[in-house]
């Protein structure tokens, strides 16, 4: 399809235009050093070129708390708040956030179709831009790479003094209509390298997991670890939730509410009667990053991770879920060798 | 409603910063009178009685005289909650216990010092049994009043056993450590809502630890952001010392 130049000073007229089509949600900057989603009100504030945001567009389909019901004591009645397409355009979504969201699409449609996840999922449009790795970005090991379009309804490529636009879908071609832009001809530069990488594909992690239950990086790990959750939190693939029932101080109305949770933290493996499943960090450690690379990855085949490097980047203690995962590939060949 | 619980409200050693942390309720505060009868409060009435249903207690126990008083509270009371980080933690207080206690009483009392008999600094728990707690320096108002909504209600009230980190990152807040700060969020209790990380503060551990804390990991984790293994100790030790190193009975 045809490429098209957005240049530098023309940005912020072409998000002017993509606002006057829909709601737009766009990484601002966030505190001193972040990045965070948000709505944009002035499109000179967006910033396109950031490392990653602190959550993923998830929270939009997904909110961090969610009121699930409203309910009355006093005549026993309840009521479901109504749940509202998002119906927005998402843009400077990068490559990996798009694909996690992906994968959530995958986890709430099947088994019991997750309705209000699905419902704000409705009529979501994303536009993409290409990010430069940092530190912690990996998700070219698991397939993601920085100017992957896939899913995208648009992709900003980066190329010299600005963007190659390029659409993708229908809805797409159509949020570009009547935006005047001359044609882009040249080949879009390669993005740049990564910084870090797991040395196997998910083919081969499938194996080195079948073997990893007992290493020693667990019960190392959690020497560093303190088991704040934060990794969780901060996963774009992550949707383990709690539901709590609060009642208002006056015991006459109260409201059920979803949030997110975290397998990390104990509270999270514990039962009623107060047994607890994961006593230790490192197990939880352990069935973290198993959720991402052999539990679901097992059903479907793909890795459960994007390589968005946020558990690591926002790790106080900067556990990094690479060095565990290529320390398991690491024993797991040496293992495997043949004895001489 | 008939017959309210009847509830007191007592004061140990502390600064009654939770006590008036009560009267701060400017907008549930008769809510809260809707549903219990106040029937003794030094900070707030002259009334004494003998018996009450539900007694709130802050302050630690730093004194004999303490030690006959909370057994006081304790049999006319049926539910006993401690109040903040004082009763329910020892709470700052409790950093003079792991100093020497005769220097501890010189330096306060200087030559007086024969006068004022002194303990270490306990929680409310080390002495009698406390069926319920409401932790932070001053105590968490919106876990005041999750508890009290859940004892007139007669619920058990739910209580986080998760980090501070967890609440802050639903909030979308900046991590504390990206802004070049320390932070004790990711080993203190959470049900603050975070709500130091919120208004641009570190968090400073008033709610206690988690339960297994990983003590080890955090200290390294401040060495790792600059403090010094002794800073990063006291850092911890501020509000937690009877947890550190063992309530002292």
């Amino acid at each position: 399809m045809t490429r098209f130049l957005l240049t530098e000073d023309k940005v912020t007229t072409f998000i002017e235009h993509l606002q006057s089509q829909k709601n737009v949600f766009a990484p601002h900057k966030r505190g001193t050093n972040s990045f965070a989603f948000e709505q944009v009100s002035d499109p000179a504030s967006v910033e396109l070129d950031y490392t990653r945001t602190l959550h993923s567009v998830k929270k939009f389909f997904m909110p961090p708390r969610e009121q699930l019901l409203s309910f009355s004591l006093t005549d026993n009645s309840f009521t479901e708040p109504t749940v509202d397409p998002v119906d927005a355009i998402f843009l400077g979504v990068h490559s990996y956030d798009l694909q996690a969201v992906l994968k959530l699409d995958h986890n709430f449609s099947e088994g019991n179709p997750e309705k209000n996840y699905l419902k704000r999922r409705e009529g979501a449009l994303f536009v993409g831009v290409t990010f430069t790795p940092d530190k912690w970005h990996f998700s070219g090991s698991v397939g993601i790479n920085p100017n992957d379009a896939e899913g995208f309804d648009v992709f900003l490529f980066a190329v010299e003094n600005g963007y190659a636009v390029e659409a993708f879908t229908p809805e797409g071609e159509a949020l570009l209509d009547g935006f005047k832009m001359s044609e882009f001809d040249s080949d879009i530069p390669a993005a740049a390298d990564f910084n870090q990488h797991i040395y196997v594909p998910q083919g081969k992690l499938t194996e080195v997991f079948d073997n990893a239950w007992d290493n020693e990086i667990w019960e190392e790990t959690s020497k560093e670890c303190v088991g704040c959750g934060t990794c969780n939190l901060v996963c774009p693939t992550c949707y383990c939730f709690n539901v709590e029932d609060g009642v208002d101080v006056t015991a006459t109305v109260g409201q059920r509410e979803r949030h997110w949770d975290a397998c990390m933290t104990r509270d999270f493996s514990e039962v009623a009667g107060g047994e607890i499943f994961r006593e230790e960090l490192a197990a939880r450690q352990r069935h973290r990053v198993y959720r991402k690379f052999k539990y679901i990855s097992d059903k479907t085949g793909q890795p459960w991770c994007v390589g968005c490097g946020r558990c690591t980047a926002s790790c106080s203690a900067k556990i990094s879920i690479v060095n565990i995962v290529n320390k398991l590939v690491q024993d797991h060949e040496q293992a495997t060798v043949a004895p001489v | 409603m008939a017959n309210k619980p009847r509830v007191a409200i007592f004061d140990f050693t502390g600064c009654e910063g939770c006590e008036l942390n009560k009267l701060n309720f400017e907008n549930e505060l008769l809510d809260i009178l809707a549903h219990v009868d106040i029937v003794e409060w030094r900070e707030a009435m002259d009334d004494r009685v003998d018996e009450y249903d539900i007694a709130f207690v802050e302050g630690s126990l730093s004194t004999p005289d303490c030690i006959e008083r909370i057994h006081e509270v304790r049999r006319k009371c049926k539910v006993l909650v401690s109040l903040g980080s004082c009763a329910t933690l020892g709470g700052i207080n409790a950093m003079k216990n792991i100093q020497p206690i005769e220097e501890v009483r010189e330096e306060v009392y200087g030559e007086d010092k024969y006068l004022f008999p002194t303990l270490p600094a306990l929680p409310l728990s080390a002495v009698v049994k406390v069926d319920y707690e409401v932790r932070g320096c001053p105590m968490t108002q919106i876990e005041f009043l999750k508890l009290f909504t859940a004892l007139v209600r007669g619920q058990e009230p739910v209580k986080p056993d998760y980090a501070v980190c967890i609440e802050c990152k639903l909030k979308e807040n900046e991590c504390v450590y990206e802004k070049g700060m320390i932070c004790l969020g990711p080993v203190t209790m959470a049900g603050c809502d975070a709500h130091c990380p919120s208004f641009g503060q570190y968090c400073t551990g008033c709610r206690g630890l988690v339960t297994d804390a990983n003590i080890a990991g955090m200290e390294e984790i401040l060495v790792k952001h600059g403090l010094s293994v002794d800073e990063a100790r006291k850092r911890l030790q501020l509000y937690n010392v009877n947890q550190l190193e063992g309530v002292q009975k």
